[in-house]
């Protein structure tokens, strides 16, 4: 606002507000912000377009291809308006549920953005209130944001889809994990990542499941003090690096295998170097 | 009173502080997101006129010296009646600038600032002074860089004093040039350049024989200042103002007074200087 109030004290509104007519007064499509600028900086007029008067549904739409797209809406702004969106499109289509791609292409939304907002959406009302109180802050006091909450959910959902008995009481587990990220015992939200690979490591690196339930049940201890990181790198990094690196190993040995039996793949210079450089680095290690 | 366009957080911050400046300033002519008038770019969040010759505002928003504030104060200085600005915000808000930066720029140009903390307690962290009158400490300190300690400190005092009571303030810094008015001369008679009758006598005679004696040809455009101003200093600070307009102008005179009292002041010691006088000063 600051930045954009500085511009306009000194150049004007250079592009004008939108409205349309409603009785006796003007109703703002398009220029909050430069209409809350105008007014603080008490300015006698400003330029606008007067449109015609929307339907419920296309007012609703133009505000989405206005503001949701120029990411000028939070998350929890757009998630709070789909239902609206929902429940106009259900009423002009004889009552037809939208499906996702149909949310997409009326409001100009991505499918993954519309995910996204799902997270929100669902959110129980007490969250939605603290996520709505936290952004109502200024910035720098912003502590949970929306893709806190975002990474939180889907790392839950994952841990309740793969381990249903780890997570016996959801909310508590959220109260716990808000609690650690106040305080700092989870230091980043995509540790939330962490915490869903944790959950998906049984079918990805066969780890136990006793062992993933309990590492998880550590990590919503509210006692424990332990955060997502600790946890997956004392327990679980290791299993995935090797993961990655039997993938990387596997894919090298086709490579050479296909070579080996002389199908069209030549070993150059350089890459014979290597391989001779590896196969020695290899060997030591295997007669450890 | 709604403060609709505000979010949830400030319309907290500016209830409660609106309550705070009610019981401190008082309810009349009280305007809500209303503007002081067509010339002031600027609405504030709300205002009030606790007496007829001053009007208190208060802009709440979440960042210190917000460019409301910042854009609008060359014409809250000029306009014709005496505005004090405060800004309100929170009081993690306040804790959380570093070093006080935003909050210097705040005291530096002569605004106030209210916080208000999570169980809506409200602090005002420092008084505005209507900007009009406002000098500030950077201000003084560079027109008095080149005097010494002694009158440093006296003018200190002065504006001290200016900051809650312009009128007040200018007296003292009349003080001072009235010290070392009173010092020069003293010296000027212990070395037979004025009569002694004239030096222990007042200002304005002090004053006339210094600037007549042969020994202060020099120096007559100091002396000749100091005169004008120690007739000026004394009707600014002595006259009522009858209303808002006289009031916003017997600011303005008094700031310049201050300022042309520092200025005389670094005059008057290179008079000192000049004789190989000292400076001794004796203010009350």
């Amino acid at each position: 606002m600051d930045t954009l109030m500085a511009s306009i004290r000194r150049f004007g509104i250079q592009v004008p507000i939108t409205v349309y007519h409603d009785d006796d007064h003007y109703v703002l499509i398009d220029g909050e912000r430069r209409w809350r600028c105008a007014t603080k900086l008490n300015l006698p007029r400003v330029p606008a377009l007067v449109q015609s008067k929307p339907s419920p549904l296309q007012n609703l739409l133009l505000m989405f291809n206005i503001h949701a797209l120029r990411e000028q809406w939070d998350y929890l702004t757009i998630a709070n308006k789909l239902p609206n969106v929902i429940a106009h499109f259900r009423k002009e289509n004889g009552g037809a549920e939208p499906t996702e791609a149909d949310l997409s292409d009326i409001t100009g939304l991505t499918r993954g953005q519309i995910r996204r907002c799902r997270f929100l959406l669902e959110l129980p009302e007490k969250y939605r209130q603290l996520l709505e109180r936290e952004l109502s802050l200024p910035k720098p006091l912003q502590k949970l944001s929306e893709d806190f909450f975002i990474e939180m959910e889907k790392a839950l959902k994952t841990v309740g889809s793969r381990i249903p008995d780890a997570i016996p009481q959801l909310d508590k587990a959220r109260d716990t994990l808000i609690s650690k990220f106040r305080g700092g015992a989870i230091g980043n939200i995509t540790d939330f990542r962490k915490l869903s690979k944790i959950a998906t490591s049984i079918d990805n690196v066969g780890v136990k499941e006793a062992k993933a339930r309990r590492a998880i049940v550590t990590i919503l201890d509210r006692k424990s003090g332990v955060g997502i990181q600790e946890v997956y790198a004392e327990q679980f990094e290791l299993r995935y690096d090797e993961r990655k690196i039997t993938l990387s190993v596997e894919s090298i040995y086709e490579y050479l295998d296909a070579a080996a039996r002389g199908e069209d793949l030549a070993i150059g210079t350089e890459l014979r170097k290597r391989l001779a450089s590896l196969g020695k680095l290899i060997e030591r290690i295997l007669e450890q | 009173m709604a403060f609709d366009t505000l979010t949830p957080s400030l319309k907290g911050i500016a209830t409660r502080a609106l309550a705070f400046c009610k019981a401190e300033f008082g309810s009349n002519s009280l305007a809500v997101d209303s503007a002081i008038h067509k010339d002031i770019p600027w609405r504030p969040t709300f205002s009030m006129k606790p007496t007829s010759s001053l009007i208190v505002a208060v802009e709440v928003a979440d960042n210190l010296y917000p460019e409301a504030l910042r854009g609008a104060a060359h014409e809250i200085t000029q306009f014709d009646f005496p505005i004090a600005v405060y800004q309100a915000c929170s009081l993690e808000l306040y804790q959380s600038d570093r070093g006080e930066a935003r909050v210097n720029l705040l005291r530096r140009y002569g605004f106030g600032l209210i916080t208000v903390d999570a169980d809506g307690r409200v602090t005002p962290q420092f008084a505005a002074v209507p900007l009009a009158q406002h000098i500030s400490k950077e201000t003084l300190n560079a027109a008095a860089a080149g005097l010494n300690r002694s009158i440093r400190i006296r003018l200190n005092a002065a504006h001290t004093a200016y900051a809650a009571n312009a009128g007040q303030g200018l007296q003292l810094v009349g003080q001072v040039i009235e010290g070392l008015i009173a010092c020069i001369a003293k010296q000027a008679a212990d070395e037979g350049l004025v009569a002694q009758g004239a030096a222990n006598g007042d200002l304005a005679d002090a004053i006339d024989a210094l600037y007549t004696s042969p020994g202060f040809s020099q120096q007559r455009a100091a002396l000749g200042a100091a005169r004008a101003f120690v007739r000026e200093f004394r009707n600014t600070a002595s006259h009522a103002p009858k209303n808002g307009k006289q009031a916003a102008a017997k600011m303005r005179r008094c700031r310049a007074g201050f300022l042309n009292g520092v200025e005389l002041a670094k005059k008057l010691r290179q008079v000192l200087q000049a004789h190989d006088y000292q400076t001794k000063i004796y203010v009350v």
